[in-house]
C-alpha cells in the first residue's frame, strides 16, 4: 500500500468538537483498510483568504495532517466522503514519494568561474572554434595567402 | 526574304493580283504555299491525275528488266548465304574442338575444384558458427548471472522494506489508541516552519503568526552542519 498524507482544513470548533471530527476522519481511513502512521496539529490560525464552503464563509481554521497507508482504489472514496463532511473545509490527499537522493555541490559552485568545471567547457568549446589568424607584422610585405 | 518590287520579275513569275496594281510592291515569298496541314481545296477533291500511257512494248520491256534484276539478286544472296553456313560448319576460328575424353577430364577438374572449394567454405563456416555459439552460451549465462544477481537483490529490498514495516507497525495508530493520539496531537502543535541568517543560524517556528495560540517562541539553535 502507498503512503499518502492527508492535509485538513478544519472549521474552528470547541475541542471536543474537534477530536470527534478528528476521530470521524481517522475512522474513515481505518474502515477503508488502512493504517494511521502520523496525527499531527499544525494549529489553529487564520486563513490566507475567506473561504466558503458548504455554504458558510470561513476565516479561520484548524490545520491537520494524517499520513497514513491506504489501497490506491479508496483514495477516491475517501475525498468524497471527505468532501460531504461539513466540519472540513479544505481536504487535499498526497502521495508520499521518496525523497531523490542528490550529491551537494555547493562548494565547487562557489568557486571562482575560471576553476568550475563548466565554465572551463565553455572555454574549450569556444576556443575550439577559433581559426588561425594570418598575423600581418609579421615581416612579409605581401599577403602570402589567396584573398 | 525579301523580294523588291522589280517589274519584270515580279510580272513573269506572279499573277497580277498578288502583287497590287500599282507599279511597286512588295511579295513575302515565304507564305507562297499552304501548309501542310490544310485539307484538299473544294475544287480538287474530285480531280482524278491522268496516268501515264505506256505502251505494250515498254511494259513488257520494263517487266523482263525487273525480273532479270530481281532472279540475278536473289541468286547472290542465296549464294552468300550457303557460303557462311559452309563457313561455321567447318571452322575452328572462335572455338576450340575437345574429344570427348577431353571433354570429361575438364568437366572432373572442375567438379573437384568446386568440391575443394566447398570444403574450405564449410571448414570456415563451421568455426564460425562454433565461434557464434560460443559467444552465445557466454552472453546468456551472463544474463542469467545478472538475473540471478537483481532478483537477489531485489528480494534483499523486499526483504527490508517488510523488516522496516513490521519495525514501524509497532507505532501505528489503532481504533483503540486514537483517542489518547488525537489528544497528543491536540497538545503538541508542530510548526515546520524555520528561517536562517547570514551565520547559519536556525530559527525554527513562525514568528509572523496571528493567533496568539499559535505562537510558539522561536527557540534559536545553530545549524550543525
Amino acid at each position: 500500500m502507498p503512503s499518502y498524507e492527508l492535509a485538513l482544513v478544519l472549521r474552528q470548533l470547541p475541542r471536543p468538537e474537534l477530536i470527534s471530527v478528528i476521530r470521524r476522519t481517522a475512522e474513515a481511513i481505518l474502515d477503508k483498510g488502512g493504517i494511521i502512521r502520523k496525527l499531527e496539529n499544525l494549529g489553529t490560525r487564520a486563513l490566507p483568504h475567506k473561504v466558503s464552503e458548504h455554504g458558510v464563509v470561513h476565516r479561520v481554521g484548524t490545520h491537520f495532517t494524517i499520513a497514513f497507508d491506504t489501497a490506491p482504489t479508496k483514495i477516491s472514496d475517501l475525498k468524497e466522503e471527505f468532501g460531504r463532511d461539513i466540519d472540513i473545509v479544505r481536504r487535499y490527499i498526497f502521495k508520499v514519494e521518496e525523497p531523490e537522493e542528490h550529491k551537494c555541490t555547493l562548494h565547487e559552485e562557489m568557486l571562482p568561474p575560471a576553476y568550475r568545471k563548466d565554465v572551463q567547457q565553455l572555454i574549450a568549446t569556444a576556443q575550439k572554434k577559433q581559426k588561425p589568424k594570418y598575423n600581418y607584422n609579421s615581416g612579409l610585405d605581401y599577403y602570402p595567402f589567396q584573398k | 526574304m525579301l523580294r523588291a518590287g522589280c517589274q519584270l520579275l515580279t510580272q513573269s513569275t506572279l499573277p497580277a493580283v498578288k502583287t497590287g496594281s500599282n507599279g511597286f510592291a512588295l511579295e513575302f515569298v515565304r507564305w507562297r504555299r499552304k501548309p501542310r496541314w490544310l485539307p484538299v481545296a473544294k475544287s480538287k477533291i474530285f480531280r482524278v491525275p491522268e496516268r501515264k500511257k505506256q505502251t505494250e512494248e515498254e511494259r513488257t520491256e520494263l517487266m523482263r528488266l525487273h525480273n532479270r534484276y530481281k532472279t540475278q539478286l536473289r541468286s547472290v544472296r542465296q549464294y552468300l548465304r550457303e557460303e557462311v553456313v559452309r563457313h561455321e560448319e567447318t571452322s575452328t576460328v572462335d572455338h576450340i574442338v575437345l574429344t570427348p575424353e577431353q571433354e570429361e577430364a575438364e568437366y572432373q577438374a572442375l567438379i573437384a575444384a568446386n568440391a575443394e572449394w566447398n570444403a574450405t567454405i564449410a571448414r570456415e563456416r563451421e568455426q564460425r558458427l562454433a565461434k557464434e555459439r560460443d559467444e552465445k552460451v557466454a552472453y546468456v549465462h551472463e544474463r542469467l548471472e545478472a538475473r540471478q544477481l537483481r532478483d537477489e537483490e531485489r528480494r534483499e529490498r523486499a526483504n527490508e522494506a517488510v523488516l522496516r514495516e513490521i519495525e514501524r507497525s509497532k507505532t501505528y495508530i489503532t481504533r483503540e489508541g486514537l483517542n489518547a493520539a488525537i489528544e497528543t496531537a491536540l497538545a503538541n502543535p508542530v510548526d515546520p516552519n524555520f528561517a536562517i541568517d547570514m551565520a547559519g543560524n536556525l530559527y525554527q517556528g513562525r514568528t509572523t503568526s496571528q493567533l496568539p495560540d499559535a505562537d510558539p517562541q522561536p527557540d534559536q539553535q545553530a545549524l550543525s552542519n
